[in-house]
């Protein structure tokens, strides 16, 4: 029952295709044997060795770190499966699976760490291993947005180091079990939070922090990239949301008005994403910048710091893991089998690839925030949450951003759905009829965005939402500093 | 079908509960999805599901005719993505219901008739049925929330009626269509959200006190979000593009029920959520009404004013008909804004608004499948092109003209008391508040009346006079199923017009007495008798002012005038504005965050300028190291000098001492001789003398050992002496500098350590 088995690592080249998905698998079953466990409002803390006095590696289970730990290998199982065709077609699959897993392995680490000092441990782990996914395809390219990657990992986790340091100063723990360690607001304080907020935030791509993440996303192959938008950036705030609650605390924020500060960035994120997200006209480097405006919504969520706002945020997390795997896969298919990526070149790529599309078209759909759909129900608890704050403003800021989700998002889907490939501004009565010209991606590829895009309806659909109570509980949970 | 299946019904003070409202949008859901996964090539089944669900959906709103005139008809799935879905249906919605499912069920009946002649009849069918559902959920549902969803989904599903043909001015049209209803529904959702900040709750209740400072900003949010599928004037511009591109039955449709969703969705906020719980609002709250009401009763005035007259220069058949529908639901707009200010008088403008939205159904959706007919067999929708079709196809001209009668407010048909009742309201409220922009307005929709009789006059003309082409002079025969829909919807027409109290009684009176209208208006409305000469009178002066129009001006040909493009809307606000807004989001955007990618990259580069700087810095340290390593090689080398001196000199010892010891042995041996010759002598002394020489023996054995400690001793220390200074061991020369750092790290680092160890 510990997660300790969780992030062991076992590789084999051999088989090494099956031992993924049965690693990845069992990661997942693993994790999802603790929620009854959780539910119930268990907690585990478990130290493992001490580094030096009251500095250990530990692991922590809580609801926060059950509901990210759950999502991130479900999505991490279904990305594995992906790969196994995906990567077929291309070289060094012997370092790329190892890494993988390995990744999974630290992401999970992150999620189940105790205290600061294994969360910088595992968070550094991660960031460095996934180096090597994002230069996986070792063109120039790559390379210089490996570059820019590492280099900015390596401020992060210095600043995250740093961060660290002063609260282990300041408060004598970096435990993440105690409550809150800094109660009084300081310039030191001040200075942690600024770190804190730099480290975690260069991770979720939050402005000004964002400019290696454009470049990152897209050069990794794509089930890569559907992870490091889908649930990497989900680390950044999953450390913001500890730093948040289990470091300071809420009202102390609110107090002194350092929130603030991150709802300033969050705003500009939000706006700035969406806005250049527009003007891409390489599909994954679009789906990036999207990836930072979504995460600008969990952001805006944290700063806001009321129930509302923290389960939307939470709940945004799910969600938004689940749209841009979706779009991310989609596009990666897209590219895998037609070898495109431009836009312009996407026209009538619908009647190919009719249900890579259709799975894509949904999670657009939901990104936008059309009821039905998980994306309307978190931008939905969001702005609920900036009604509660009397900030109407951010209520705008989502509208806005979902306006210019709308305007990126369809000429994606209207062009691939309705419009004849070559179709260049004269009528074409001749061929009118649909000519379902079906190309598509292999069975397991398929399978797994159906699955995807299934969630995206029961997520937001059914009435016994399980990711949406548990982000409810979750955000009642952190409200009461993390305790029942 | 579910529908057609009677769920139990438990009355509770005039609430019923049942779920059918849920069924009767489900089913039209349910089967459109169906239909589009039946294969292409069956026709049968296809239609057979699609008549079957409108079908139902018609049957299943016939059933709650009785529930929602008694009381309100409402079910409630609470667990619905986290907010609940909730129906509720009062008469009010009802009528809509009840259009929708009539008109959708005849357009249905005739899609089987003009669709053959199209391709992709799966997905029409499909997203037709589909939308049903979704159109159906907006009039019944209890919420805003609830009705935000389903309208999501009708503008969503309608998108794919409005670019069937997917030629570019479809796709044109249909994308502006989709980015303007997207940009509505977010409007709308703004306007929820805000409302559900203010009171929360998202009930359609009567909330006018509840809202607070925020009304204005919820009610223009409203107005926009409805407003767009409305098609008020400045927001109509998709209208009279998407309408003529979709196919005939779809545009009747988007033109008949789905612009009523904008209507019906306006007439809920003014006319319910801006209105008091107690039923009689404050005195600010009156004139803030007052305000409201004007604002949008002038929009109205200007809608129908603007559309009438961009109607009459249109030549394509299928845009006059949108401008057309623009200009009536300016009528609805008009009647609605007469409601809101009237406060409870305003039973006359809320009846003559819901009178309006039925006839216009009718009609508008009436000459659609008239003009698709048309199009079907000719395949032309330009008037100059067409002509004497009334003697090719008289059905279709005799229902055109009954309708075209309807529309121009004929009376004995059924535009005119609906119209009547519009004018009349505006009279009275004229009567009791004495302004002149009601005057004015009243002479607005007078000139507009007539210009609506002038381009249908054109239109007719166009159509069904004249001389017939040559291209299209041939025999045509239509099926009977749209000789069917076309005939009923020419009786429908007629029959409301004849008996208009009918509805007038049943439907309409109840409506406004749920809305708690009352006073003289409702009086009025209780014993109103359209065959008056009184309004009949006002018509008669409508018919007159628009043949004076029309004869001088279709003389003189000024309906050919074609505006320029830089007169049009497009060009003076809308293209502006959003470019500006685009250029600015984007421009600002990239310009950011290339700004920041720079500042990044400059900022590396500074690093790298300082780096280099360290670097010199650095290696001039290093020189200083070099230098003070070759003085320290110096040093060690003159040392090693003197050790080679020290080394020779312990060298010429040694040898010395060998030499000694040479000496001592040679000084041994000639000792041993000299013993051992003694010794001989002393043998034959022995004899003599055994015990002195036993003495004497041991004697010189230990000067021998003697001398041989000394010499080994000499020998060892010479040994010892060489192996402490060996110079190709102890040198600074092969003490590398690294070691020299290492070292003196460590003793740095022991140092710390132990200061901080004593100060701990």
């Amino acid at each position: 029952m510990t997660p300790v088995i969780m992030y062991s690592c076992r590789v084999s080249d051999l088989f090494r295709n099956t031992l993924s998905i049965v690693t990845a698998a069992i990661t997942f079953i693993l994790t999802l044997s603790l929620y009854g466990f959780v539910v119930g409002g268990g907690e585990i803390q478990l130290t493992l060795f001490e580094v030096l006095p009251n500095l250990e590696i530990s692991m922590r289970l809580d609801l926060l770190s059950f509901c990210l730990a759950a999502l991130a290998s479900f999505v991490w199982l279904l990305c594995t499966i992906y790969s196994v065709d995906y990567m077929a077609k291309e070289h060094a699959c012997g370092r790329y699976y190892p890494v993988f897993i390995f990744t999974l392995g630290s992401c999970q680490g992150i999620f189940f760490a105790g205290d600061l000092f294994s969360l910088f441990v595992f968070f550094e782990l991660m960031s460095l291993i996934a180096y090597i996914l994002v230069i996986h395809e070792e063109t120039e390219e790559a390379l210089k947005a490996g570059y820019k990657y590492l280099v900015m990992t390596i401020i992060g986790g210095l600043a995250l180091f740093f961060g660290m340091i002063i609260v282990f100063e300041l408060g004598g723990t970096v435990s993440l079990g105690v409550g809150v360690i800094l109660q009084e607001p300081s310039m030191l304080a001040l200075l942690a939070f600024i770190c804190f907020l730099i480290g975690f935030g260069m991770k979720a791509g939050m402005f000004p922090l964002h400019v290696w993440l454009p470049d990152a996303h897209p050069v990794a192959p794509s089930p890569a990239s559907a992870l490091l938008s889908g649930i990497m950036l989900k680390t950044g705030a999953y450390g913001l949301i500890r730093v948040i609650f289990h470091v300071f605390s809420p009202e102390m924020l609110q107090s002194v008005g350092w929130n603030n500060i991150l709802a300033v960035l969050a705003v500009i994120t939000i706006l700035l994403g969406s806005a250049v997200a527009l003007t891409q006209t390489d599909i994954k480097r679009r789906l990036a910048y999207s990836s930072i405006s979504q995460l600008g919504y969990v952001l805006l969520g944290l700063s806001i710091l009321n129930n509302n706002a923290i389960t939307g945020a939470v709940f945004h997390i799910f969600s938004h893991a689940l749209m841009k795997s979706i779009l991310f896969l989609a596009a990666g298919a897209i590219i895998w089998k037609t070898g495109l990526r431009v836009i312009a070149d996407l026209k009538g790529i619908g009647r190919q690839m009719p249900v890579t599309m259709g799975c894509f078209s949904v999670a657009a759909l939901a990104m936008i925030g059309i009821p039905p759909l998980n994306g309307f129900l978190s931008k939905w608890t969001l702005a609920m949450g900036a009604l509660d704050a009397q900030m109407p403003l951010y209520v705008l800021v989502l509208l806005v951003s979902s306006l210019l989700n709308a305007l990126y998002y369809l000429p994606i889907i209207i062009p691939a759905f309705f419009e004849m490939p070559g179709d260049n501004g004269h009528d074409h009565h001749d061929h009118h009829e649909f000519e379902f010209n079906i190309q598509e991606a292999t069975p397991r590829m398929l399978s797994v965005m159906i699955i995807l895009a299934l969630f995206t309806f029961i997520f937001g659909l059914t009435p016994n939402n399980i990711a949406f109570s548990l982000s409810r509980v979750t955000a009642e949970f952190l409200l009461l500093g993390g305790a029942f | 079908m579910f529908a057609a299946v009677p769920e139990p019904v438990f009355a509770l003070n005039n609430i019923y509960y049942t779920s059918l409202p849920l069924w009767i949008t489900l089913v039209p859901i349910i089967a459109g999805i169906g239909i589009y996964f039946l294969k292409d090539h069956w026709e049968i089944p296809r239609k057979v599901l699609a008549f079957l669900a409108s079908l139902a959906a018609l049957i299943g709103v016939v059933f709650l005719f009785p529930l929602s005139l008694t009381g309100t008809v409402s079910y409630d799935l609470i667990d619905f993505m986290q907010l609940g879905l909730f129906f509720k249906l009062d008469i009010i919605g009802w009528v809509f219901a009840f259009l929708i499912t009539l008109v959708w069920f005849l357009a249905t009946i005739f899609s089987f008739a003009y669709m053959d002649f199209e391709h992709n009849r799966r997905r029409y069918y499909s997203f037709l049925i589909f939308t049903l559902g979704a159109t159906l959920g907006v009039v019944m549902s209890g919420d805003f929330f609830t009705l935000f969803l389903f309208f999501e989904m009708m503008t969503l599903s309608s998108f794919v009626l409005v670019i069937h043909e997917q030629d570019i001015q479809a796709m044109k049209a249909g994308i502006l269509y989709l980015y303007l209803g997207i940009f509505g529904g977010l409007a709308l959702l703004f306007a929820i959200m805000m409302l559900y900040g203010a009171t929360g709750s998202v009930a359609i209740t009567p909330a006018l006190e509840l809202l607070g400072s925020q009304r204005t900003a919820i009610f223009i949010c409203f107005l926009i979000g409805f407003g767009i599928k409305a098609g008020l004037v400045p927001l109509h511009i998709w209208l009279p593009q998407a309408h003529p591109v979709a196919p005939s039955p779809a545009s009747a449709l988007l033109s008949g029920i789905m612009i009523k969703i904008g209507a019906y969705g306006i007439l809920r906020v003014a006319v319910i959520l801006y209105s008091s719980e107690s039923g009689s609002p404050g005195i600010a709250d009156l004139s803030y009404l007052f305000i409201i009401g004007n604002v949008l009763m002038w929009i109205g005035i200007v809608t129908m004013f603007a559309g009438a007259s961009m109607a009459l220069l249109q030549t394509n058949m299928k845009r006059i008909l949108a401008y057309s529908s623009v200009s009536q639901i300016g009528y609805i707009a008009t009647g609605i804004g007469v409601a809101t200010f009237a406060g409870v008088e305003g039973g006359m403008g809320f009846a003559g608004a819901i009178y309006h939205i039925i006839n216009h159904a009718f009609f508008k959706a009436g000459l659609f499948m008239m003009v698709g007919t048309i199009y079907i067999y000719t395949h032309e929708l330009e008037l100059p092109r067409l002509g004497g079709m009334f003697k090719k196809m008289p059905l279709v001209g005799v229902t055109f003209l009954v309708a075209a009668f309807g529309i121009a407010g004929i009376p004995g048909f059924n535009g005119y008391p609906s119209k009547t009742l519009i004018h009349d309201s505006l009279l009275i409220y004229y009567k009791d508040y004495g302004l002149l922009s009601i005057d004015l307005a009243e002479k607005i929709f007078v000139l507009t009346s007539a210009l609506t009789i002038c381009y249908f006059i054109k239109l007719f003309r166009g159509v069904f006079l004249g001389p017939v082409p040559e291209k299209l002079d041939r025999e045509y025969s239509l099926p009977f199923s749209v000789n069917f829909v076309l005939g009923l919807f020419a009786l429908i027409i007629t029959g409301i017009g004849i008996f208009p109290n009918l509805i007038l009684e049943r439907v309409l009176v109840p409506a406004a007495e749920l809305l708690n209208y009352e006073g003289y208006a409702m009086d009025h409305l209780n014993h109103f008798n359209f065959f008056e000469w009184y309004p009949v009178k006002a018509m008669v002066i409508v018919v007159i002012l628009a043949l004076l129009i029309y004869v001088p001006a279709a003389y003189r040909g000024w309906f050919n005038w074609k505006p320029p493009w830089w007169l049009s809307i497009h060009a003076l606000v809308y293209n502006p504005v959003t470019h500006l807004l685009l250029d600015l989001t984007c421009r600002s955007g990239v310009l950011i965050d290339s700004s920041v990618d720079t500042a990044y990259d400059k900022s590396g580069a500074a690093a790298r300028k300082m780096c280099s700087y360290l670097g010199s810095l650095d290696s001039g340290i290093d020189k200083f190291y070099e230098q003070s390593g070759k003085t320290a090689r110096k040093l060690a080398d003159r040392s090693t000098d003197m050790d080679a001196k020290l080394d020779d000199f312990y060298e010429q010892t040694g040898k010395m001492a060998r030499k000694v010891a040479d000496r001592s042995t040679e000084m041994d041996s000639a000792l041993n001789e000299a013993y051992l010759k003694t010794g001989r002598a002393a043998k034959k002394l022995a004899e003599q003398t055994s015990n002195a020489e036993r003495k004497l023996d041991s004697v010189y054995d230990k000067a021998g050992s003697k001398a041989r400690q000394e010499m080994e001793r000499r020998l060892s220390e010479k040994k010892g002496k060489r192996g402490f200074f060996d110079p190709s061991k102890w040198s600074t020369k092969n003490l590398s500098f690294d070691t020299l750092l290492l070292v003196l790290v460590l003793g740095i680092v022991l140092l710390v350590i132990f200061y901080f160890g004593r100060a701990n």
